[in-house]
C-alpha cells in the first residue's frame, strides 16, 4: 500500500514537474499569438533560453543569474521574431521554423567554441530548491513538499498572465491587435508598440522555461535539449483556446505522458516506446481536440492584406 | 520577359545566400579564424580534388531529395517537416527489405528495396495530410511529433528486434543484390545521385505538364478558387504529401543501399531539415533544388575537409543553412540591407 501511495505521488511530482517548462512556454505562445503574431517559434526560444542560462550559471555560479540570463536569451530571440514578422513582414511559419533551425545550430556551434564539446555542457550550479513549509503536512506534504519553488512561480504567472490578458487595458489592446490591427490602429492603439512587448513577453516565458530544463531538471546544456517540447507548447497554447488559465491544465496533461514515461522505464517495456507517449499524446490531442478552435482572426496577416 | 522573371527570382535565394555567408565569416573572424582562408580551404577541399568532388556529389545527393520533398509539399501551401521522420522510415524500410533473401537478382531486389523505403515514408506523409484534411490538425507540429516518434521507433528496432550481432546499434548489412552501384571505385559516390537529379526534372515534369500537376499548382495559388473550379483541395493535399514522403523516403532508402549498406543509428545528421534550407535557396523551384543542393553539399565536404586541419566546427554550415531559410522568409529586410549597402558605397565614393 505505502510502495503504491509512494508511486501515485512521484508520479503526481513528476507530472507537475514536467509541465513546468511547458507551461511557461505554452504561456508566453498565448501572448504572441493573442496579440496575432505565431509562435511556431517557441522551441527556438526555449532552446536558447536554456542554453543562455547555463552559460549564465557556468559564469556566474549563480543559478539565478543563470535564469535571468535565460529570460534573456529568450527575450533576444522573441523580439527578434517579433521584427521579422512586423517590420519585415516575414511568412511567420518558415521563419519560426527558420529561427529554430538557427537556435539548434548556434547552440552547437557556441558549445564547441565555449567548451569544446558537442554534445553537453558542463555541470553548472543548478536550482533545487523545495518548498519547505509543506513538508510537515502528511500525504499533501510529501506531494507539496518535493515541488520545486518554480511550480509556485509558474502558478502565480499563469494567473497573473490571465489577469493581464483578459482584466487589464493593456490586455485587451493586446487582444484587439491579434484579431483586428486595422480596427485597433484606427481606435489609436499602438499596434506595433502592442505586438513588440507580447513578443518580449513571450521570450521573457519561453526562456523561463527553457532555463527550467537545463537548470532544474538537469544541471547542463545538451544538445537539441529542447527535443520538440517548443511545438508540443504550441499545440498546449492551442488546446488551451489561447488561454493562460487553460494552458496549466493542458500541460498537466503532458506532463503526465512524460511522467509515466520517466515512470515506466526500466520497468521490462522497451524505453524507447514508452519515450514515445508525449509525442503520441499530441499527435492524438492535434487529430480529435483542435478542430474547433480558432486563432484570433488576424494571425499571421499584416496591415496592408 | 519570362527569363527576366525567372532571374529576379534567383536574386533573393543568392543575396540571401551571401548575407548568411558574410554574417558566418564576421562570427568566425569573431572566434579568430580568418574566414577568407575558411572559405577558401572549402572551395579547394569540395571542388579540387576527385575525392573532394565525389564527396561533394555523395553530401548533396540526400539535400537534393530533401529539398525536393519539402518543395513538393510546399507547393499545395503545406509545410512538411516531417522529412526527417519520413526519411528514417524509408531507410529501415529498406534496410529490412535489404536483408531479405528472396532469391531475386539485382536487378529486381534494388528497385524493390528503394520502392519500399518509398511507400513506407509517403504512407506517413500522407497519414499527416489525411490529418491536416479530416481533422484540421496542424501539419507543422503533427510532423515534428511524427519525426519523433520515428526517430524513436527506429532506434527500438535497431537496439533490439533487428540488431545486428556486434557493440554498434545497427541493423544486419543488406545483400549485395540491393547494393546501388557506385560511380567511381573507392569513393562513397553512388548512381543515387543520377536518381535524385532524375527526381527533380520528373516532379518539374509532373508539376507543369500533367493535369494532377496543375491542380496542385492551383490548390497552392488559391485553395478556394481552386475548390470553386472543381477541384478536390483535401485530396490534392494528401497526394502531394504522398508524393513528397516518398521522396524523402526514397533519400532514406539511397543512403542505405548505396552508402552505409545497413540502417545505422542517427545516421543522418538532419538532412529532412537541411532540405528546407535547400528548397528555400532553390526558391522552391524543382530544377533549382539539383542546384542549391549541390551548393550546400559542397559546402558540408568543403567544412569536413576544413575540419579535420582546423578546430572549426561544422556547424557553422548549419548556422548558414539557417540563415538563408529566415532571409529569404524575409525580401524586405535583404532589399534594406542592399539598399543600405549601396547608400554606404556612395558615402564611400563621395568622401574620396
Amino acid at each position: 500500500m505505502t510502495g503504491f501511495l509512494q508511486n501515485i505521488s512521484f508520479i503526481l511530482v513528476s507530472t507537475i514537474v514536467m509541465s513546468i517548462p511547458l507551461v511557461f512556454a505554452a504561456v508566453g505562445g498565448v501572448f504572441s499569438v493573442r496579440s496575432g503574431i505565431m509562435a511556431l517559434g517557441l522551441e527556438s526560444m526555449m532552446m536558447t533560453g536554456a542554453f543562455t542560462a547555463v552559460v549564465g550559471s557556468y559564469f556566474s555560479g549563480s543559478p539565478v543569474i543563470g535564469f535571468v540570463c535565460g529570460m534573456a536569451g529568450g527575450m533576444l530571440i522573441g523580439i527578434l521574431h517579433g521584427i521579422l514578422s512586423v517590420r519585415y513582414k516575414v511568412n511567420q511559419v518558415i521563419s519560426g521554423i527558420g529561427l529554430n533551425l538557427l537556435a539548434l545550430a548556434a547552440t552547437t556551434l557556441l558549445m564547441q567554441l565555449l567548451w569544446n564539446n558537442r554534445g553537453n555542457s558542463p555541470q553548472v550550479a543548478n536550482i533545487e530548491g523545495t518548498a519547505v513549509i509543506f513538508s510537515g503536512i502528511p500525504i499533501v506534504g510529501s506531494v507539496l513538499g518535493r515541488l520545486p519553488v518554480n511550480a509556485y512561480v509558474m502558478l502565480a504567472v499563469a494567473g497573473v498572465s490571465w489577469y493581464v490578458l483578459f482584466q487589464t487595458r493593456f490586455g485587451l489592446r493586446l487582444r484587439m491587435s491579434g484579431e483586428n490591427p486595422k480596427a485597433a490602429a484606427a481606435m489609436g492603439v499602438r499596434v506595433h508598440g502592442v505586438k513588440y512587448t507580447a513578443v518580449a513577453i513571450c521570450g521573457i516565458l519561453a526562456g523561463f522555461g527553457g532555463a527550467f530544463l537545463s537548470l532544474n531538471h538537469m544541471d547542463m546544456f545538451v544538445r537539441d535539449m529542447t527535443a520538440g517540447r517548443g511545438y508540443i507548447a504550441v499545440a498546449v497554447a492551442i488546446l488551451s483556446r489561447y488561454n493562460p488559465a487553460g494552458v496549466v491544465l493542458c500541460a498537466l496533461l503532458f506532463g503526465f505522458c512524460d511522467a509515466l514515461q520517466i515512470h515506466f522505464q526500466g520497468g521490462g517495456i522497451p524505453t524507447q516506446l514508452i519515450q514515445m507517449l508525449p509525442y503520441l499524446a499530441t499527435l492524438l490531442v492535434l487529430t480529435f481536440g483542435v478542430k474547433h478552435i480558432h486563432a484570433p482572426a488576424g494571425v499571421g496577416k499584416y496591415d496592408d492584406d | 520577359m519570362k527569363y527576366r522573371e525567372k532571374i529576379k527570382g534567383m536574386v533573393l535565394p543568392a543575396v540571401s545566400l551571401m548575407l548568411a555567408v558574410l554574417a558566418s565569416g564576421a562570427v568566425m573572424a569573431l572566434c579568430g579564424y580568418n574566414p577568407f582562408e575558411a572559405f577558401g580551404a572549402i572551395l579547394t577541399g569540395a571542388f579540387k580534388s576527385k575525392s573532394g568532388l565525389a564527396q561533394t556529389f555523395t553530401q548533396a545527393t540526400p539535400l537534393i531529395f530533401t529539398g525536393l520533398a519539402f518543395t513538393l509539399a510546399k507547393k499545395t501551401t503545406l509545410i512538411n517537416l516531417g522529412v526527417e521522420g519520413q526519411l528514417l522510415f524509408g531507410a529501415m524500410a529498406a534496410a529490412v527489405v535489404g536483408t531479405i533473401d528472396l532469391g531475386l537478382p539485382g536487378v529486381i531486389h534494388l528497385p524493390l528495396v528503394l520502392l519500399c523505403g518509398m511507400l513506407a515514408g509517403g504512407i506517413f506523409a500522407a497519414l499527416v495530410g489525411l490529418l491536416k484534411v479530416k481533422f484540421g490538425s496542424n501539419e507543422v507540429i503533427a510532423t515534428i511529433m511524427l519525426n519523433e516518434i520515428a526517430a524513436l521507433l527506429c532506434s527500438y528496432l535497431v537496439n533490439g528486434p533487428l540488431k545486428a550481432e556486434g557493440a554498434v546499434s545497427q541493423t544486419e548489412k543488406i545483400l549485395k543484390t540491393a547494393y546501388i552501384p557506385k560511380l567511381v571505385p573507392k569513393y562513397q559516390l553512388t548512381f543515387a545521385v543520377f536518381l535524385a537529379i532524375a527526381a527533380c526534372i520528373l516532379v518539374k515534369f509532373f508539376m507543369e505538364r500533367t493535369v494532377k500537376g496543375y491542380e496542385i499548382r492551383c490548390v497552392g495559388m488559391n485553395g478556394k478558387a481552386a475548390e470553386t473550379a472543381g477541384i478536390p483541395v483535401g485530396k490534392m493535399m494528401v497526394t502531394a504529401m504522398l508524393i513528397s514522403g516518398a521522396i524523402a523516403g526514397l533519400a532514406g532508402g539511397c543512403h542505405v543501399a548505396g552508402v552505409d549498406h545497413r540502417f545505422i543509428e542517427n545516421f543522418s545528421p538532419g538532412y529532412g531539415f537541411d532540405g528546407i534550407a535547400v528548397a528555400a535557396l532553390a526558391g522552391e523551384n524543382p530544377v533549382g533544388v539539383i542546384f542549391a543542393g549541390i551548393i550546400f553539399g559542397a559546402l558540408r565536404s568543403g567544412a569536413m575537409v576544413l575540419n579535420r586541419t582546423t578546430s572549426i566546427p561544422i556547424d557553422f554550415i548549419n548556422v548558414i543553412q539557417a540563415l538563408v531559410v529566415i532571409l529569404v522568409a524575409a525580401p524586405l529586410l535583404v532589399k534594406e540591407i542592399i539598399s543600405a549597402g549601396k547608400r554606404n558605397k556612395k558615402k564611400g565614393e563621395e568622401k574620396s
